[in-house]
């Protein structure tokens, strides 16, 4: 199972990578954890860039707060709100 | 006169070269406030139906509003009304730079232009001598937006065509500085009028009923505005262009023309992208607004130029599967020089490659590869070769080679970069607005997809109520003139440090999104003014202006576009989504698109019109509507 997580810019700044690319991560509370466990010792880095966003599976958010089950090719982004047009 | 106001019309006649100063009608400016409110009411009352808008019935009407020439931020902008020759209705533009404030500091608060000249021809109005210079322009003619105002000088404000108005492009848009009235092809309706541009002077002064209210209250604003985390940050910093990783996230990112929602590769046109690779300066494009959310980038062999906004990155990038941030900034600046609406050529040139793709048209533009573009968009403005074609648009280029299952327009304009399927709110505004597939008349998605407080964009609870109150206050906005960036302001700051993860959150967004009727009713509370807009018109004007007050206004505008748009030929029908829109998912939980047909009959209901669209006498009655 291929989970893709599509980092913001900020995050994808802090770790120099854009996307990253999890396997065996059935769960999004899974897929936060191995997120932050590749900012290795900067995890307090990943959690102030996270603060405010929420998380989007697919495009459509999901709540960190329930073990959300994902599916194989699943993407997940973190959000942030702003004001385009 | 009503305070806010010079008082006058400036009329001119190009077939004569002659002109006249009128009153403006106090009671008009009243029930439809200015911009676009009262040019609508001008227009409607002006010409005959079935005109042909390239024909010299069809007035091209510059509208300013009661906020217009003061120093209220976002104020400078003006309005432009004429029939559409795009989608043969309602025809609206609305641009910043200094032409608004140019236009009040002559005493003017519209100019109508009617008929044709037989040759190019410049204005030169001074509004301090009252005079109106006919010029020979043939010089200008050819000449792209830049050269033109560079050649008309920095004492005069001006509103100038490209090319893409002078050879009737029926997208091309209006000038002014570096901003454009891009949409519904008011560039080609002067450009028909063989008119390239009108510079005013003027020194006069605009009388506010309560001068020292207004400039203190300002003063404080300003300090509010600086520390507000979207006109104070975030369009400070990134533009508008910062919402391009958000609306990626959503899978609402148009990408190769809206067959997808999400590009890999976005993040390479976004705002923090281009802060950190080749912004050269950041600047406010319109007088006196201190968001200044004008991004400057350099364009080889041009210099520095105006940057893109979000929706000419979307759909000049990802739209066309291109991310090399050096190609955009390169057709942005050809577009804005050339004097042609971005949005509607990046859904051209999309919709031009599918054709390629599908073997229906020989385009010879093909997804992910920029070559040929720039040429491409050159003779789209001189209608060369094929760009005579796309200079059509999309509506026209379907009825020829087909592909009207994809060409992404709503009453022949073509679609801004939000995709609906995602943003159903979004998609009822694009379906039921005046002027067609467009996002500022109403800014639906804010409440659903971008802003900071969002309920869920795929449900059918409220998504009838939001474009509805939405599109009323976009109307009165319009009307006063301010940019409509300035409603992003009205959430704010705490708001916007709310975690979307935290139970505050969730509780506030699921009332919200059962609020209905309960909504409906709050905005249209006629209590005491509340936002710094109403709070400025009454200080302006001298007459309270509240929420409720607006919705009525911006409601009756409404459904005069909405009257006007039925005269003209335009029925239910025309309310709806291209069939992409509405049948193809971009959603794996979903299997089909953007549910309209389910919404648009409450929609109707909420607006006060029957089952095929048109506004019941007793809603025109209502809101003071004379057809
Ligand atoms: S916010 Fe941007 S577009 Fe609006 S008035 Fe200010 S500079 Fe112009």
């Amino acid at each position: 199972m291929s989970i893709t997580v599509e980092l913001t810019y900020d995050l994808a700044k802090a770790l120099g990578v854009r996307r990253l690319e999890l396997e065996g991560t059935p769960t999004l509370r899974q897929v936060l954890q191995a997120t932050r466990d590749s900012f290795g010792t900067e995890g307090a880095t990943f959690d102030k860039l996270t603060r405010v966003t929420a998380l989007v599976v697919n495009g459509v958010i999901a709540s960190r707060s329930q073990d959300t089950p994902l599916q194989d090719g699943d993407r997940v982004s973190f959000l942030k709100a702003a004001a385009g047009g | 006169m009503i305070k806010g106001y010079a008082g006058r019309i400036l009329d001119v006649d190009l077939g004569n070269r002659s002109f006249a100063f009128r009153p403006l009608d106090e009671d008009t400016a009243r029930l439809y406030l200015g911009g676009k409110g009262y040019g609508t009411r001008l227009l409607y009352d002006l010409t005959p139906p079935g005109i042909d808008p390239l024909g010299p019935e069809n007035p091209l009407i510059f509208a300013t509003g009661p906020l217009n020439g003061s120093l209220a931020p976002q104020s400078n902008r003006f309005a432009v009304i004429c029939k559409s020759p795009l989608t043969g209705g309602i025809g609206s533009g609305a641009c910043g730079g200094s032409f608004a404030f140019g236009l009040k500091k002559a005493g003017i608060d519209i100019l109508i232009v009617r008929n044709q000249s037989a040759t190019p021809v410049r204005l030169e109005i001074d509004g301090d001598r009252d005079s109106v210079t006919f010029l020979d322009a043939s010089d200008l003619w050819g000449q792209g937006a830049r050269a033109t105002q560079a050649a008309l000088g920095k004492g005069r404000n001006h509103a100038v065509i490209g090319p893409a108005g002078e050879n009737l492009v029926l997208y091309a848009g209006i000038v002014s500085d570096e901003r454009i009235a891009g949409r519904t092809g008011v560039g080609a309706v002067m450009g028909s009028k063989h008119l390239k541009a009108v510079s005013v002077t003027g020194t006069r002064k605009l009388e506010l009923e309560d001068p020292e209210k207004f400039n203190d209250y300002t003063k404080w604003l300003r300090k509010l505005f600086r520390a507000h985390p979207v006109l104070g940050e975030k369009l400070r910093r990134y533009g508008t262009m910062g919402i391009v990783n958000t609306t990626n996230a959503r899978n609402i990112l148009p990408t190769r023309n809206f067959k997808l929602g999400h590009h890999p590769d976005a993040m390479d046109v976004s705002g923090e992208y281009l802060e950190d690779h080749g912004l050269v300066g950041v600047k406010s494009s319109c007088i006196h607004c201190p968001v200044a959310c004008g991004r400057e980038v350099t364009v080889e062999g041009v210099g520095r130029v105006k940057g893109p906004e979000y929706e000419t990155a979307a759909l000049l990038g990802p739209n066309l599967e291109i991310t090399d941030l050096r190609w955009v900034n390169e057709w942005n600046e050809l577009a804005d020089d050339l004097g042609m609406d971005s949005i509607s050529l990046g859904v051209t040139l999309g919709f031009a490659m599918e054709l390629q793709e599908k073997s229906l048209l020989q385009s010879g533009l093909t997804f992910g590869d920029a070559t040929g573009i720039s040429a491409m968009i050159r003779d789209i403005a001189h209608r060369r070769g094929l760009g005579n074609d796309l200079a059509d648009g999309v509506k026209r280029m379907s009825e020829r080679h087909g592909g009207a299952d994809f060409a992404m327009h709503v009453k022949g304009l073509e679609l801004s970069a939000y995709d609906p399927r995602g943003s159903y709110a979004q998609g009822v505004e694009y379906a039921t607005t005046s002027r067609g597939g467009c996002h500022v008349q109403g800014a639906s998605m804010y409440f659903e997809s971008t802003g900071p407080l969002t309920i869920d964009p795929q449900s059918l609870r409220l998504k009838a109520e939001i474009p509805v109150v939405q599109q009323n206050l976009a109307c009165a906005i319009n009307s006063m003139v301010l940019c409509i960036f300035t409603t992003y302001g009205m959430i704010p700051k705490q708001v916007h440090e709310l975690d979307p993860k935290s139970r505050l959150y969730r509780t506030i967004t699921y009332f919200f999104e059962r609020s209905g009727p309960m909504y409906r009713l709050i905005t249209k509370l006629k209590l005491r003014p509340l936002t710094w807009f109403e709070q400025w018109l009454t200080y302006v004007t001298g007459q309270t202006f509240t929420s409720g007050h607006l919705q009525e206004i911006g409601e009756r505008i409404f459904n005069l576009e909405r009257m006007y748009n039925l005269r003209e030929g335009l029925t239910g029908a025309d309310d709806t989504l291209p069939h992409r829109m509405r049948h193809e998912s971009t959603f794996p939980h979903l299997d089909s698109g953007h549910p309209l047909d389910q919404l648009l009959p409450t929609y109707y209901r909420i607006r006060g019109w029957d089952a095929r669209g048109v506004p019941l006498q007793r809603t025109l009655d209502r809101l003071k509507v004379r057809t």
